[in-house]
């Protein structure tokens, strides 16, 4: 019935009318916006961007045979166009320590200190760690971005990815495989400089 | 298991996903191996790190929906625009390969009615000419015209020449 409902809707929008495609916008613009939000951190990027999803997908919309939902479809076009859009943009260096602000570094040091604690998230805290994991990534290919904050970031299984990105289910497992270990590593490099920097020690956190 | 670094079982799955038994093997490990208590760490933070990041969602502002459907109108203009000048442009390309097509028609034409009647008068001249040169015609023989050509004719060249065509008729 949602299929149904769905292919009408991209038959009427392809057929001119404007008010079926604003609501396929209303419809899954929060999705649309969740997808660019793995890639883009600041809102008017994740907007241009999901404009930009909207626009190739009216331009694509007569491929939309109904077979599943607009969403997946959608997703897809959205995950696709995000990857093509990062892609072009130059990585940034290896991040060290010495780059990271006051709060990072903060944020980094109580993370050991708390290790066998519960993390108490504020949104303030939240702002920070969500800021040092970006500079991170940004040093990371849009590929690895893409499936760390998916599978570790959202929990999302390999088959969804496969579905969101169109690759095999194997290449899923091995692209997150490197990934994390790429970002296990850089980690580890900002833990040891803080760790030297400190004076703290993993083994003192370990105990607690 | 406990001999065995857990560096590729960190990176095989999100730490999120272990079970108990497995984060108690972990744990036991990494009591004695420090390359590996880092490296725990450092996933446990990376996955701490992903969530926070993950947790960040923008939803759409309620003009987001006008911004796409004007934004839309303006790449059906842009196509309309180009679409108009391709048309254009061809219908400029058409009537170009008219034009040239015309005035080579018109260049033939005028080479024909101007160049050509002159061509043929001098053919037509030369032809004549030729035939009053021919030295085997039987006016020439028989006037005796053309002197060179006698040299070269026998007695019964002559001969066959003037009365040859005579002969056939009385047979």
């Amino acid at each position: 019935m949602e299929h149904a409902s769905d292919l009408e809707l991209a038959r009427r929008s392809l057929a001119g009318d404007e008010s079926a495609f604003a609501e396929i916008v209303r419809l899954y613009g929060p999705r649309v916006f969740r997808t660019a939000s793995r890639f883009f951190r600041r809102r008017e990027q994740v907007e241009e961007a999901a404009q930009e999803i909207f626009l190739k997908a009216f331009t694509q919309l007569e491929t939309y045979e109904g077979r599943g939902p607009l969403e997946g479809w959608l997703t897809r076009i959205a995950t696709n166009t995000c990857l093509n859009l990062t892609r072009s943009a130059r990585r940034r260096p290896e991040l060290m320590a010495a780059d990271l602000s006051e709060d990072q570094s903060e944020w980094l040091e109580n993370r050991m200190a708390d290790a066998a604690t519960e993390l108490q998230r504020s949104f303030e805290r939240g702002r920070v760690a969500a800021d040092l994991t970006e500079r991170v990534l940004e040093t990371m290919s849009s590929d690895d971005r893409l499936v760390l904050m998916m599978v570790d970031g959202e929990d999302a299984s390999v088959k969804e990815v496969s579905e969101a990105t169109g690759w095999s289910e194997s290449k899923v497992k091995v692209q997150a495989f490197r990934a994390r270990r790429r970002m296990r590593e850089a980690v580890e490099r900002l833990l040891a400089h803080g760790r030297r920097g400190t004076g703290k020690s993993l083994e003192s956190a370990g105990e607690r | 298991m406990r001999d065995e670094h857990i560096t590729a079982m960190l990176d095989d799955a999100p730490l999120s996903t272990f079970g108990e038994s497995e984060l108690a093997v972990m744990r036991s490990h990494i009591a004695g191996c420090d390359r590996c208590r880092r490296a725990f760490e450092a996933a446990r933070v990376s996955s701490l790190m992903l969530k926070e990041r993950a947790a960040e969602e923008f939803e759409p502002s309620p003009f987001f929906q006008t911004r796409v459907l004007a934004a839309l109108r303006e790449h059906r203009a842009a196509n309309e625009a180009a679409n108009e000048t391709w048309t254009l442009g061809r219908l400029w390309k058409a009537a170009g390969l008219l034009v040239s097509s015309m005035a080579v028609t018109v260049a033939a034409l005028a080479v024909f009615t101007f160049v050509a009647p002159q061509a043929t008068t001098t053919t037509t001249q030369e032809v004549a000419a030729s035939s009053a040169d021919n030295s085997y015609s039987a006016e020439a023989v028989i006037l005796g015209e053309g002197g060179a050509s006698d040299e070269k004719m026998s007695y019964g060249q002559v001969l066959t020449t003037l009365y040859g065509s005579d002969d056939g008729a009385a047979k």
